[in-house]
């Protein structure tokens, strides 16, 4: 490596650090008393270094208020919503991809069109279409919308398209069935696309803002993305806010440890769920 | 050994499709049909609600309402800077069309886009005349700044940042995962974030403005901020999937081209110019498709860091269906204004569509 090489590293660290700022601070700020952050925010180098400290706002997080009920309804949310998901479209996916049958170009055409509809387009007629079955505020009401879309599908049947039909061939050969090829043969094989499509399920779920802000009213059923959002409009006089803060730290924290532990599918996903809406 | 009662492959498949069919017809398919429906009729969210019959056919004077008004005109010289802005990009289209700069379906995509500028802004209420609602154009106006400024600031940012950033070592992959990480928190986490941020009182960026003796802005309460405040905050939580599509993007540029080059003396900038540049306009595009897909769908940061406002300047178009419908209980008017949305956000699908597939 020569000494440019080294400039640029030393160059982009500076915007690299500046992007970081503002996650810093509120990390830092939620490990701040809330008698000292009410008076000011810039103690310590501007309140990133967390000086006085304190761990009370996470203490008191846990012993009153709803943020651990709704960190768990994200949990129940979010993995309903990835096992739901992967299960209509593993099954979908290799149907199309691997199997014929009458009116399989219709239906792709149809399922194709869906992935123009964006969720802001539809959420006033799913919000009367589950106010008629009585429906909202509940858990199902929260993760079904998700598996309506057809984006998994297309993700799955891109995959099993790209695997070789001798595969395949030799089990039917053998007399095994469609269903059990699927199942003991695809399935295993799909592992890493499962991956992609289970974490960009898991990341959609988790932050999603729209949909339950519409179809949870009650308290209880909020997940910690809506949750977060009610507390954070009164943040300073009711809350404290170090408080809110380690609110901020305590939702973010899944995703980013997520995000660092399976980086590449991470990264993968997004870029998937990114070019194809 | 017995068969067992075997499937047909047709059944199978059907077997196979149910679950996912199922959901999608009752949950993708009926409730887009559904919301076509509910905008033709004069729907009260509460009225209907308790009594099903409650509503009123009304064909398309929903639409009426939301976009048309009292004696509307069209003039060529009613917007002039954004309607002449139009005729020169419909000309440049046409012109470098002819200088084969432009490939025939760019120019075509161009063109009407700025047919459509020539257009839309040429219409006005006449004397005595006003809009049915005054809001929404310039809701619609609002949405099409903050896509204005959001898409050319990721795109421009991620595409330098990818750039310097393609290397693989130990270094950058560290630096990449610094920039990337702000996209995976949620909206909510990012208002709260930046509303504390731009706070005149608390703020990190008051506090380092008077610290250098300036007078803090209020970013999210001043009319000539506020928008600013909600692009800058977007920038920064947007800008992880642009630079990786483009870090993808230059993946495949071949290396014998740099190498090449270099021989040439094209080194840094100008091999950025002549050669990172013209082989990435593809990926330029998808990203640019993909950000105006993205943010012309805005609703959390407008409705969590300004409320709209100040005075409505940033009210956005998802921001205001939402109030039509859920503050105000008309989803008559409301689906109106959602089938507009889909009818945007179907056409850059399409372009999208027909770019994905230029490639293949």
């Amino acid at each position: 490596m020569n000494r440019s090489y080294y400039w640029l590293v030393i160059g982009l660290s500076i915007p690299a650090f500046l992007w970081l700022v503002p996650t810093l601070w509120m990390v830092s700020l939620s490990f701040q008393p809330n008698e000292v952050l009410a008076r000011t925010t810039s103690s310590t180098l501007f309140g990133l270094i967390p000086l006085p400290f304190t761990a009370e706002n996470y203490a008191s997080l846990f012993s009153f208020g709803q943020t651990p009920w709704w960190f768990m309804n994200s949990i129940i949310v979010a993995v309903g919503m990835t096992l739901g998901v992967l299960f209509v479209s593993t099954t979908a996916g290799y149907a199309l991809a691997r199997m014929d049958f009458p009116f399989k170009r219709t239906l792709m055409i149809i399922c194709l069109i869906g992935l123009m509809v964006p969720e802001q387009a539809v959420f006033i007629p799913l919000y009367t279409l589950f106010a008629d079955f009585g429906w909202h505020n509940s858990y199902h009401a929260l993760i079904l919308p998700r598996m309506a879309v057809p984006i998994g599908v297309f993700l799955m049947m891109q995959f099993f398209k790209a695997i070789p039909q001798d595969i395949e061939e030799a089990a039917r050969l053998d007399g095994v069935t469609w269903l059990r090829i699927f199942w003991y043969v695809m399935l295993p094989l799909a592992r890493p696309a499962m991956m992609t499509l289970a974490i960009l399920t898991f990341l959609y779920a988790w932050n999603d803002y729209l949909w339950p802000l519409v179809s949870a009213q009650q308290r209880e059923y909020f997940t910690i993305t809506l949750g977060l959002a009610s507390i954070q409009s009164n943040f300073a006089q009711s809350e404290g806010l170090g408080r809110v803060m380690a609110s901020g730290v305590i939702a973010s924290l899944p995703v980013v440890i997520l995000f660092l532990i399976f980086q590449r599918y991470v990264v993968q996903a997004m870029t998937v769920g990114g070019s194809k809406g | 050994m017995a068969p067992r009662s075997r499937l047909s492959q047709t059944q199978a498949a059907w077997l196979l499709l149910a679950p996912f069919l199922a959901t999608y017809a009752l949950f993708l398919v009926y409730p887009f049909c559904r919301g076509i429906w509910i905008s033709l009729h004069d729907w009260n969210l509460l009225a209907v609600a308790f009594n099903p019959d409650a509503k009123e056919f009304v064909g398309l004077r929903n639409y009426e309402r939301v976009m048309w008004g009292k004696n509307i005109t069209w003039s060529l010289f009613n917007a002039p800077l954004l309607q002449g802005l139009g005729l020169l990009a419909l000309v440049l289209s046409a012109l470098l069309h002819r200088l084969g700069r432009l490939s025939r379906l760019n120019a075509i995509v161009f063109g009407v886009v700025s047919l459509l500028l020539v257009f839309f802004p040429g219409f006005y209420p006449d004397e005595g005349g006003r809009w049915y609602d005054r809001r929404f154009w310039p809701t619609v106006a609002n949405t099409l700044v903050f896509v204005a400024f959001t898409v050319p600031g990721v795109t421009i940012s991620a595409l330098l940042l990818a750039a310097a950033l393609n290397r693989e070592t130990r270094a950058m992959g560290i630096l990449r995962t610094l920039f990337f990480l702000s996209q995976v928190l949620s909206v909510t986490v990012v208002t709260l974030i930046w509303q504390i941020m731009f706070s005149p009182r608390q703020g990190l960026i008051a506090n380092i403005t008077k610290t250098f003796g300036g007078t803090p802005i209020n970013w999210l309460t001043d009319q000539q901020f506020a928008m600013a405040a909600i692009v800058i905050a977007t920038i920064w939580w947007s800008i992880g999937i642009a630079m990786i599509l483009f870090l993808a993007g230059l993946q495949d540029i071949s290396k014998d081209i740099y190498e090449a080059a270099a021989l040439d003396n094209a080194r840094g900038w100008k091999a950025f110019w002549y050669i990172t540049l013209p082989n990435l306009t593809r990926t330029i595009s998808v990203v640019v498709i993909l950000q105006i897909i993205l943010h012309f769908q805005v609703f959390g940061q407008s409705h969590l860091m300004t409320q709209g406002g100040p005075n409505d300047s940033t009210q956005v178009l998802v921001r205001y269906i939402y109030q039509t419908g859920f503050r105000d209980s008309e989803l008559g008017r409301a689906s109106a204004m959602a089938v507009f949305l889909f009818l945007i956000m179907g056409s850059f699908s399409i372009i999208q569509f027909i770019i994905g597939r230029e490639r293949d």
